[in-house]
């Protein structure tokens, strides 16, 4: 029954891969007029120059033909060159995924940690200081925008901490210039982009969790577990919160192509070499094979982390069937 | 009393502890930097005079050891030069590899492998070139006249058709043959006389031949050392290249100069102009481009000395000149052209947008280069009631809605420039007011990049574009103003056509004696401030923040990017 269910996604998958890769090109060929990736105003370019270049990179042809080449090359396991500099798009990819996963992968574990008991103590205390100040906290995460938190950060702990002689901590990149990529060294430069982005998981799940604690706190199951004697822990931690935590998988799952593109403006902002701030800029410069990789890879994760979602459901509610 | 403000109050003790305990310590810090503020006005004056030249040289003797973290905006694309058209890589390349020749900070051309400047033919097609003796690559390889004829066969030779090379359109239409008749000496045969061919194609990096000399045509494009070069023969050698992060390069000992006094050398990639900001500040980086807005901001920042020098870049507006295009009609008679541009209040465009860190142009060459002619036939100083005679006396007159017309069309159109460069954005918002004054009616209009190099190089259905050139230290502009260039593809998007300009130009590319080209340049200057076809609205500057601990710099306007002839000779105070 499961791998049956897990098959058919996996066929509607196709599509949907298809799809987006598809939109994604020619959203990007419509809008590029004749610009060639890589080839700025330069004078000392002749018309002939930028001719040969663009037939080399292949946008002579058009997109449909381009994306066939495309999708034959993906079918070999073979995502092209960068058109802008030549490099292979996987590793491009390769190259950036250590430090992205690195930085979301700790922001979602901070925003998962904090947000679940925040979630559980203002859905108890319900309309308490606590619950309030907490309200205020994440409504201010999800609305302050993260580049700039980040900017904001960046002034107060690096700069003005650097100037008046104190401790201070690293503005950009994931290690130091010089001497850097020790663990501690790696941890230092996470600690500012990690927290913008945490801030961000932080407010909006622990949102979640609440209202989510809340509504199971008033179903019949719950009271009958209060009537049954069982203890407050108990009812709350056991019956309660397994329960409420279900959306939350959802949430995460769905945060998953978020594990790759969700840090994007945190990214930018911290100069952090990860697979956001490469499609960004790729974007923005046309680099199609680059965009049209990252795209590829990005689908795939959103895919894989809906299925795991709805795999998981089943795991924590024994109601749901697959069929 | 409840649970919850007995904590509060425990809470609040210790945090008043934590303050207390705090402030304390930066107090200590406030009187040591309180020290160190009265020591440096004691040093102001010597340090001020530092800092107002370009140069940061000193007279203590240069320590060995440590390094320098550069800061910029663009990841490299790729590190062979025959390769390479975008700034970044070009920036890094030059920190690996030397041509033939170097720019001086004036543009002059200084011999770097070569041991001299060339010898030139008497009929001016032939240069002939002796190397340095003892040259050697990084690995110890011998660099010979194979070498150099390999790099520039890269892009002429047509058995190296394959190679995707940006300069093939110039290299094979102007190089005949390169003979190497014995390991030292390059000649170097071109097919017809072309003045700027050595300040243009005598300064690409040298490449190793027998590492990429095995390669077929094809797989140069994409070989490994595109990414990473394992020889180099310039100040530094390669060691890493974490993309989108940064290039870390190591000292080369057997760079034909001396090997440097630094170690290492990091090109380290910034988000913005705002990071390289907050970077010089807190020492992340050590050089970095400065952008004019950030200027004040960091000029008071002790730890940074700032190099501000004229560069050959000059930001202008084009008008749409080919009648058949919807705007073309407009612009066809000067008096327009020269109307608008004297309506143009340019310094304060300057003063405003860019704080004061440009200068008005008077003249489409820029100040920097030997053939910039000061005062050219037409001065453009604002002058609005000038300017509204000259449309009155062309015939455009006001209608009854402010805008003036004539024969049945409106003087409206619309401006565009790339979305997200915010000095180019308020210009057309100044120009855009400007205009509105004399009944005029221009609306600015935001596109990105790729498109508006688009509709400049090929699509052209604009009315007005507003962007900026870089030039190299050849004075020739040929590619933004002859008519040949006003095909699909070329620069000349504004469809400038002028007989006289384009004789006037051609001659010049083929003529060697500078005073006889300085004087075809000074017609060509009067000429353009008469007819206007795109004016040039000011010369920028470049201004670079440097880490006092940092010696040995000597920006210029030629020596910003690629050619630095003093990159070995940079040192840190420190030695870290």
């Amino acid at each position: 029954m499961l791998a049956k269910y897990v098959a058919r996604r996996f066929f509607a998958s196709i599509v949907v891969v298809l799809g987006v890769t598809l939109i994604t090109l020619v959203l990007m060929d419509r809008t590029r007029g004749t610009y060639v990736p890589g080839i700025d105003l330069n004078p000392s370019l002749r018309p002939d120059d930028i001719a040969r270049l663009r037939a080399d990179l292949g946008l002579d042809r058009p997109f449909y033909v381009w994306y066939l080449t495309w999708i034959w090359g993906v079918l070999h396991g073979d995502f092209g060159r960068s058109m802008i500099d030549g490099s292979t798009v996987m590793s491009h990819i390769l190259d950036r995924l250590p430090n992205t996963l690195e930085l979301t992968g700790t922001a979602i574990l901070i925003g998962v940690v904090i947000a679940i008991p925040v979630g559980v103590v203002g859905a108890l205390r319900r309309g308490s200081k606590t619950d309030h100040t907490m309200t205020v906290v994440s409504v201010a995460g999800v609305a302050v925008p993260q580049f700039w938190m980040g900017l904001i950060l960046i002034l107060i702990f690096s700069v003005t901490l650097e100037q008046r002689g104190l401790p201070w901590l690293p503005s950009s990149g994931a290690y130091s210039a010089v001497n850097g990529g020790d663990f501690f060294d790696r941890l230092e430069h996470l600690i500012l982009p990690a927290t913008v982005l945490s801030f961000f998981y932080t407010s909006t799940w622990s949102r979640f969790i609440r209202s989510s604690m809340l509504e199971v706190l008033s179903q019949d199951y719950i009271r009958t577990a209060r009537a049954k004697g069982m203890s407050e822990r108990r009812v709350v931690y056991l019956h309660g919160l397994r329960n409420a935590l279900i959306p939350l998988v959802t949430l995460i799952g769905l945060e998953l192509p978020g594990l790759v593109s969700g840090g994007l403006v945190v990214e930018v902002v911290f100069g952090w070499p990860g697979i956001g701030k490469l499609a960004f800029e790729r974007a923005l410069q046309y680099d199609y094979t680059t965009v049209m990789g990252v795209t590829f890879f990005a689908t795939m994760l959103v895919i894989a982390g809906n299925l795991l979602a709805d795999l998981l459901y089943g795991v924590l509610d024994p109601r749901i069937r697959y069929t | 009393m409840s649970r919850d403000e007995v904590a509060d109050d425990k809470g609040f003790e210790q945090f008043e502890r934590f303050l207390e305990h705090w402030s304390r310590r930066d107090f200590l810090k406030r009187a040591g930097g309180a020290a160190a503020y009265m020591a440096f006005l004691g040093g102001a004056v010597e340090f001020l005079d530092a800092c107002a030249g370009n140069s940061t040289t000193t007279t203590t003797t240069a320590k060995k050891g440590g390094h320098v973290v550069e800061g910029n905006f663009s990841d490299v694309r790729t590190m062979t030069s025959m390769l390479s058209s975008d700034t970044a890589s070009n920036q890094v390349i030059g920190l690996m590899f030397d041509g033939l020749l170097n720019y001086k900070k004036n543009g002059d051309l200084v011999p770097a492998l070569a041991a001299d400047l060339p010898k030139t033919s008497a009929d001016g097609l032939t240069y002939t070139f002796k190397l340095r003796p003892n040259l050697k690559f990084s690995d110890g390889h011998a660099l010979t006249s194979d070498d150099v004829k390999f790099t520039y066969q890269l892009a002429y030779d047509p058995a190296y058709k394959d190679v995707a090379s940006p300069r093939r359109g110039d290299l094979s239409k102007y190089i005949k043959s390169i003979d190497t008749p014995d390991p030292q000496t390059v000649v170097i045969t071109t097919t017809q006389v072309f003045a700027p061919f050595l300040a243009n194609h005598g300064l690409y990096g040298i490449l190793p031949k027998h590492v990429l000399g095995g390669l077929e045509p094809k797989a140069i494009n994409t070989a490994p050392f595109n990414s990473g070069p394992s020889v180099t023969n310039g100040a530094f050698k390669f060691v890493s290249w974490e993309k989108g992060q940064q290039v870390t390069l190591a000292r080369n000992d057997n760079y034909w100069a001396g090997a440097p006094y630094l170690d290492q050398w990091i090109y380290k990639v910034l988000p913005d102009s705002v990071a390289v900001t907050n970077q010089l500040k807190t020492g992340e980086i050590d050089i970095g481009p400065v952008d004019p807005s950030q200027f004040d901001a960091l000029k008071t920042t002790s730890t940074v000395a700032m190099a501000e020098f004229a560069v050959p870049t000059f930001t202008f507006y084009a008008y749409q000149l080919d009648p058949s295009k919807p705007a073309g009609p407009l612009f066809q008679d000067k008096a327009v052209r020269q109307a608008l541009l004297f309506a143009l209040d340019r310094q304060s465009i300057v003063t405003a947008v860019f704080f004061g860190h440009g200068k008005v142009a008077n003249s489409v060459e820029p100040p920097t280069s030997w053939a910039y002619k000061d005062k050219p036939q037409v001065l453009y100083t604002f002058d609005k009631a000038k300017a509204e005679s000259l449309l009155d006396g062309a015939g455009w007159a006001k209608g009854s809605d402010g805008i003036r017309g004539k024969n049945g069309m409106k003087l409206k159109f619309t401006m565009i420039t790339n979305a997200g460069n915010k000095q180019r954005e308020s210009m057309l918002q100044v120009m855009q007011q400007s205009w509105h004054d004399i009944g005029v009616e221009a609306t600015p209009s935001l596109i990105q990049f790729p498109q508006l190099v688009s509709q400049i190089v090929n699509i052209r259905t604009f009315d007005m574009f507003l962007v900026g050139f870089n030039w190299g230290a050849d004075p020739d502009e040929s590619p933004l103003y002859t008519s040949d260039n006003a095909i699909a593809g070329g620069f000349n998007g504004a469809d400038f056509r002028n007989a006289q300009v384009d004789s006037i130009l051609n001659d010049a590319l083929s003529t060697l004696d500078r005073n006889k080209r300085k004087q075809l340049y000074g017609q060509f200057q009067d000429i353009m401030s008469d007819q206007v076809p795109s004016p040039v609205i000011l010369f920028n500057t470049g201004i670079y923040g440097v880490s006092t601990r940092v010696q040995g710099t000597d920006f210029g306007p030629f020596n910003q990017f690629a050619q630095r002839p003093w990159n070995h000779n940079v040192w840190v105070t420190d030695g870290k």
